[in-house]
């Protein structure tokens, strides 16, 4: 077992894990975050996606010892003073999803792809989303509320 | 016993490691396949020789006439790399094609050499580069062109107390052309066939070229160069004709296996499709750049 030392949130955690554990497991069942969600853990789905210093990443297949010394942010980072942020709230104004289990990892690719490129084509926000897999097939609502963040649209609830 | 996490910082480290474990430790680059390899139980390592704190196999430079490249270098370091579109924009565009964002962000191309997968992107574009990797162990260090890498499906010729340090990329004449299609179901799909194709026009006569280089990936158990198509085009004119059957003869040469994706006869098919196309498509970017339009 190790101790890592791991920045999440903009906050500092210790957690004990094993020494290959992923950051998947040690930020779920370690440090109780369940905002990136298990699904495929073959890296192809994207449920798990989180930033790693600000690019978009799987943890399902990075080692959490890799992170100590970087920033990790998941879906519980981007609501500001407990209140959902400007994109989560355009995601539920165009329905950008149904079941929800991809939404975390959607909301993340996005943020990571606005934050490199705060006007995207339609291209690029879909290269943006390439490893995130939506199974009700809500892609085109996804890709609308990206497009109304970019625009500037504004959404209250 | 759990297994051991062994982090380096020098390549000398990682080959002692290399040394005292042998077969029985694994290095990790970017992880996005062998992370998956653990998981679903397929390896079973002692220990992971983790190589992120070794700098040097994180340097891209120029070095004279050569593009080097760390064997950490990540996928998209290669994809947004300026000295990479320079010199070679075919690895640029086989990066872009690579899985996807999260899986580019990580995924290193010592990573994808070694891991040696069938339908990998970058493969074919590095040898149609004539890249030579360095493979290093305590003994010393070997030069191996790539053409000379791959063993067999997941194989390479990298032995389990050495390491791939770098690939090397000789410099391309400035008229060089060249292009890397994918052919895959879904865009993060490894390649049902990918072809590179880079060409040096031969300068005074219109269609003729003094150098092709054709590559295939995915429908072989290594990635290879299509030895025969590249002989029997190059010096002539190229007429569509003779680029049909570069395509035919490039088939010829394959060695497809039928799987869930595609099959053998389909692949075969395809490899036509995309050696015509890659072809037609370097001849005219040649062409648009020889007319001072590129």
């Amino acid at each position: 077992m190790a101790k890592l030392k791991l920045r999440v949130n903009g906050e500092d955690a210790e957690v004990e894990a094993k020494e290959t554990a992923l950051l998947l497991d040690v930020l779920r069942e370690g440090l109780q975050m369940t905002g990136a969600k298990r699904g495929c853990e073959t890296s192809h789905c994207g449920a798990c996606t989180v930033l790693l210093n600000g690019a978009a990443v799987h943890s399902c297949v990075v080692l959490a010892a890799r992170c100590e010394g970087k920033e990790i942010t998941t879906v519980e980072g981007l609501s500001q003073g407990g209140a959902l942020n400007r994109l989560q709230r355009l995601f539920l104004k165009h329905g950008a999803l149904q079941c929800g289990y991809c939404t975390p990892g959607m909301l993340m690719a996005a943020t990571a792809l606005l934050r490199r490129n705060p006007h995207p084509a339609l291209e690029e926000i879909k290269t943006g989303l390439d490893g995130n897999l939506c199974r009700c097939t809500g892609y085109t609502a996804i890709f609308d509320a990206i497009r109304a963040y970019a625009a500037g649209e504004l959404e209250k609830i | 016993m759990d297994r051991k996490l062994i982090r380096p910082g020098s390549i000398e480290d990682v080959l002692s490691e290399r040394e005292k474990y042998g077969k029985d430790a694994l290095p990790i680059a970017g992880g996005q396949s062998l992370l998956v390899l653990l998981r679903n139980k397929l390896i079973d390592p002692i220990a992971l020789i983790d190589l992120e704190n070794v700098r040097e196999l994180h340097r891209l430079e120029t070095e004279a006439d050569t593009l080097s490249i760390g064997a950490m270098t990540t996928i998209h370091a290669l994809s947004s790399s300026p000295d990479v579109r320079r010199a070679a924009p075919v690895l640029g565009q086989a990066a872009s094609k690579v899985g996807s964002t999260a899986i580019r962000n990580l995924g290193t191309i010592g990573g994808n050499l070694c891991h040696n997968e069938l339908g990998a992107d970058l493969p074919p574009a590095l040898l149609a580069l004539n890249g030579v990797a360095e493979v290093r162990s305590k003994k010393g260090a070997r030069k191996v062109p790539l053409g000379q890498f791959f063993r067999g499906y997941f194989e390479t010729v990298v032995g389990p107390e050495e390491l791939l340090c770098r690939v090397d990329l000789p410099k391309l004449p400035a008229n060089a052309s060249g292009i890397y299609l994918k052919h895959a179901i879904s865009s993060e799909d490894l390649a049902i066939v990918g072809v590179a194709v880079i060409l040096v026009p031969d300068g005074k006569k219109p269609r003729s070229v003094r150098d092709i280089r054709i590559a295939l990936g995915g429908v072989a158990p290594v990635p290879f160069r299509a030895a025969k198509a590249e002989s029997a085009i190059g010096g002539a004119a190229l007429s569509a004709e003779a680029i049909r059957e570069a395509g035919e003869i490039a088939a010829s040469e394959a060695e497809p296996m039928t799987d869930p994706h595609g099959s053998a006869e389909y692949r075969r098919k395809m490899i036509k499709v995309l050696v015509r196309r890659a072809i037609t498509t370097a001849i005219e970017q040649a062409e648009r750049s020889s007319n001072g339009q590129a």
